[in-house]
């Protein structure tokens, strides 16, 4: 296994673990937005940037979350150039989303007091841009129900023509992961329907057919019940009642089962 | 379909032979350039004069063939317009010409002195290109048979020698000898990074995976460059065929072609060449009897400047976003679904043939020690001959500008030349000495890129040149990356701040803090070098940038509001024009009497100097 040094402290991980994964061993802390274990590698906000040393006198700054330890390696966090890069992009981040308590939080772990820059493109509701809502739908989803529109500063996460996506089902893991907040799960109470805003898709709430709370939304429901390949009445009931209900009832199963047998 | 090296001979020679037949050929440049001016138009007419020759049973009886031909290189003087025999060349040809060209040159065997070219600084006339000054000084590898062959007829290309180094390295030699082969040569890559070519090939050849990828990266997107395009319209199977011999080099079956869908003709080319070769066996199954297979696709990019980059090519060519990734996994590992894979440039390809027929030893004597070979440029904007020029790495800046490109228009004073494209940087006159390398021209805070460059003269301002670069790669950035998003649209707010003359003197030290910090966290090469314009003008011309924030004045007089017009009464004859066409009224005078341009009102806006007939608005 490949020993990596960070800031003084070796660890040994798995060939292919990233520094990341190195840091945490080492349980040094290097900031992160766009990075996340249930998504492949996006490396798109830059904020994990550390110093690589390679030992002949060379230096480069790298991201941490997507570099591969394949041998032995001499990493930084700490540096003054490291500091200073992360610092830096923090300090873009905040004049692009300066409402952001969340980055704002972040920004004070890093010791970044506020942003010299002026705020010169336009991010929805705070914004970030680091993609993860975007992976999470598509690959661990498995919708693409939202990607990206326009390029460069004009870049923006919608559905196809900013309409309310067909391919929705509203199960909520873009709002999950949005590190900033920018994606919410609304219910209407009225319609008994969640929202994704901003993208703006509904779906309806299935109702715990026992208590009448709300649950999941149909098509997440649906798409559940397509994939469990179980031919018993009872199962398809249980489906339909809260967590709480379907224990509930199962207990009851149980202990009516017990009686039976005694 | 061809079966051996030795059945391609025979073709050739029947192919010579039959070449050898005609006693007139006229060659007519259908490049980018001179198709603009009409060219197309031109080669069909003096297609129907050599038929209506051919027919009449006058004498002589010449047998004559007008081709079409790929760019000559000077485009500045287009169209341009080849007669065989003799190599006469002539230049500006319009429509009413070719009768005349047809009956003096192609019959009567003399030349035709108006359309020659005429040396502006001697005034002498030159007949063929080898007495044109800017071919003098030229070296033309890649470009040697641009404007000899034509690009839709593979046996054009087969005449002049083509696919015998494919040939060769079949039967003669393997796979690691050609790698050497193409070391010897320290060919190193020429679409901007300048990596060494050979180790590139060993290092996908090396990698684990199967299938391998090949790809030829045809998607120049750098704004006034062509290289590659006349490369890909003018000479198609020079690519294929260094493809070829570099498949199998590396041990590869299938190739890509990825080219921007803003160049048709080339597409058009290619497409044309890919059919042809396969159809004679020297693309596709068993190629040349061998047991070597290699097909090449073409796909077609929209026009993303970023796609240029090898991953988001890559992204791209999957379907994807053509976005970029991080490249701490090279493409020759991991690169076109997850498989080992090795991109070059379009000119990169072009030049394998020519080193496996004349030695890596013999390419490696033509340029500078850590460059060698050619580098073909688009030598463009404020210089007397346009076009696109090849020359020996390590000519000289000065070599370049003033004896290839004739120095600057109407006489104005040289300032800048910008190279590497838009991700380029700006080199004063001081450096025009340097010699141009991948090296030298990293050294001076530029780059080689992929050969684009732009003269400037005094009439440019430096900061708006920044500006316009740094617009395009604003717009150009895909937004994947912070820094490349928000970094680059920061600098852009700051440069557009000081063009209007808002600036402050701080901005210069912002600017280059955000350029150091783009520079080392991008993702992509596009990112990390956006700053290169911006950093290279403060470099040399940090005096211009103080002019625009302390003084509000830009001493290029481009930056709108930073420079006054005023009317030269001595020149002035009181036509008013420039009264009647000045939306604010800000100009009076009576008739025929010296106007005067009321500064309070006038809002720069620059109707009266691109109006007035006399030249006598001047700005101050």
């Amino acid at each position: 296994m490949p020993a990596v040094t960070i800031d003084g402290i070796e660890v040994n991980v798995e060939p292919e673990a990233t520094i990341l994964d190195a840091a945490k061993k080492a349980g040094i802390w290097i900031p992160t937005l766009c990075y996340s274990p249930a998504v492949p590698n996006l490396a798109a906000c830059r904020l994990c940037m550390v110093e690589l040393d390679f030992g002949d006198g060379g230096q480069q700054l790298v991201t941490a979350c997507n570099y591969p330890v394949r041998r032995d390696l001499i990493v930084s966090v700490s540096s003054e150039r490291a500091v200073s890069a992360r610092r830096g992009v923090m300090k873009l981040l905040l004049a692009r989303s300066p409402e952001s308590e969340e980055l704002k939080e972040l920004a004070q772990q890093m010791g970044v007091e506020g942003t010299p820059y002026p705020k010169v493109t336009e991010s929805q509701r705070n914004c970030i841009l680091c993609g993860l809502c975007v992976s999470v739908c598509e690959e661990v989803i498995g919708c693409s129900a939202i990607g990206y529109a326009g390029r460069g500063a004009e870049r923006v996460v919608a559905a196809p023509f900013r309409l309310a996506s067909e391919d929705c089902i509203a199960c909520g893991a873009c709002a999950a992961i949005c590190p900033v907040g920018t994606i919410q799960v609304r219910i209407h109470e009225g319609t008994g329907e969640a929202e994704i805003s901003p993208f703006k898709s509904r779906a309806k709430l299935l109702i715990c057919e026992e208590c009448g709370k709300r649950m999941v939304t149909e098509p997440v429901g649906k798409q559940v019940l397509d994939r469990v390949k179980i031919d018993w009445e009872e199962f398809r009931k249980r489906a339909r009642l809260c967590p709480e209900c379907r224990r509930k009832r199962a207990a009851a199963a149980l202990g009516l089962a017990a009686a039976k047998s005694m | 379909m061809i079966q051996s090296p030795a059945e391609l001979e025979d073709l050739r020679e029947k192919v010579r032979k039959r070449r050898s037949t005609f006693d007139r050929v006229v060659r007519v440049c259908i490049g980018t350039g001179c198709a603009a001016r009409g060219s197309r138009r031109l080669y069909e007419l003096f297609c129907e004069a050599a038929e209506i020759s051919g027919r009449s049973g006058h004498e002589p009886k010449w047998k004559i063939e007008a081709k079409c031909v790929g760019c000559h290189g000077l485009c500045e003087r287009g169209p341009i317009v080849v007669v065989q025999p003799g190599e006469i060349l002539y230049q500006g040809v319009e429509e009413p010409d070719v009768e005349e060209i047809f009956r003096e040159t192609v019959i009567g065997g003399r030349v035709v002195e108006h359309l020659l070219y005429e040396d502006p600084a001697t005034g002498k006339k030159a007949q063929t290109a080898e007495e044109i000054p800017f071919y003098k000084v030229q070296k033309r590898i890649v470009l040697a048979e641009n404007g000899n062959v034509d690009p839709t007829d593979i046996e054009d290309y087969l005449a002049v020698g083509g696919y015998a180094a494919l040939a060769r390295v079949i039967t003669t030699m393997d796979p690691e000898e050609i790698i050497e082969e193409v070391d010897r040569a320290g060919l190193r890559g020429r679409g901007g990074g300048g990596f060494p070519t050979a180790r590139k090939w060993r290092s996908c050849r090396e990698a684990e995976g199967s299938p391998k990828y090949l790809i030829c990266n045809g998607d120049e997107g750098d704004p006034g460059a062509f290289m590659d395009r006349s490369i890909m319209e003018g000479n198609p199977h020079s690519v294929l065929e260094g493809m070829t011999i570099g498949a199998y080099a590396i041990g590869i079956s299938q190739g890509y072609i990825y080219v921007r869908n803003e160049y048709p003709l080339a597409v058009r080319h290619l497409k044309t060449a890919i059919e042809q070769a396969e159809e004679i066996g020297l693309l596709g199954d068993n190629i040349l009897g061998s047991s070597f297979s290699f097909d090449i696709r073409i796909n077609r990019g929209g026009g993303a400047f970023v796609c240029g980059e090898s991953t988001a090519l890559m992204a791209s060519l999957e379907g994807r976003i053509g976005e970029p990734r991080a490249k701490y996994v090279h493409t020759v590992e991991s690169g076109l679904n997850g498989k080992p894979t090795n991109l070059n440039n379009v000119e990169t390809w072009a030049n394998i043939p020519a080193i496996i027929n004349r030695g890596g030893e013999w390419f490696a004597s033509i340029g500078t020690e850590k460059s060698r070979g050619t580098k073909v440029f688009s030598l463009v904007g404020k210089v007397v001959n346009t076009g696109l020029v090849e020359v020996p790495m390590g000519m000289t800046l000065r070599q370049i500008v003033y004896e290839i490109g004739g120095g600057t228009k109407d006489g104005k004073a040289f300032k800048a030349v910008q190279t590497g494209g838009p991700s380029g940087g700006c080199i004063s006159a001081a450096h025009l000495d340097a010699c141009v390398d991948f090296d030298e021209l990293t050294r001076l805070g530029s780059m080689m890129g992929s050969g684009g460059m732009i003269v400037m003269d005094e009439d440019t301002c430096m900061v708006n040149v920044a500006r316009y670069f740094l617009g395009f790669l604003k717009q150009e950035s895909c937004g994947k990356c912070t820094p490349c998003r928000e970094g680059i649209s920061q600098m852009l707010y700051i440069l557009e701040r000081i063009t209007r003359g808002e600036g402050e003197l701080e901005d210069i030290d912002t600017l280059e803090e955000l350029a150091d910090l783009i520079g080392e966290t991008a993702l992509c090469a596009l990112g990390k070098t956006a700053v290169n314009p911006v950093l290279s003008t403060i470099r040399y011309f940090r005096k211009e940038y103080e002019e625009h924030i302390i003084e509000r004045r830009c001493p290029a007089k481009e930056c709108r509001g930073l420079f006054l017009y005023e009317i030269n009464p001595e020149v002035c004859n009181g036509c008013g024009i420039c009264r009647k066409n000045c939306p604010v009224e800000a100009i009076s005078g009576e008739r025929r009497k010296p106007h005067l341009i009321d500064q309070e009102k006038c809002t720069k806006c620059g109707v009266c100097f691109d109006k007035c007939p006399f030249a006598a608005i001047v700005k101050v």
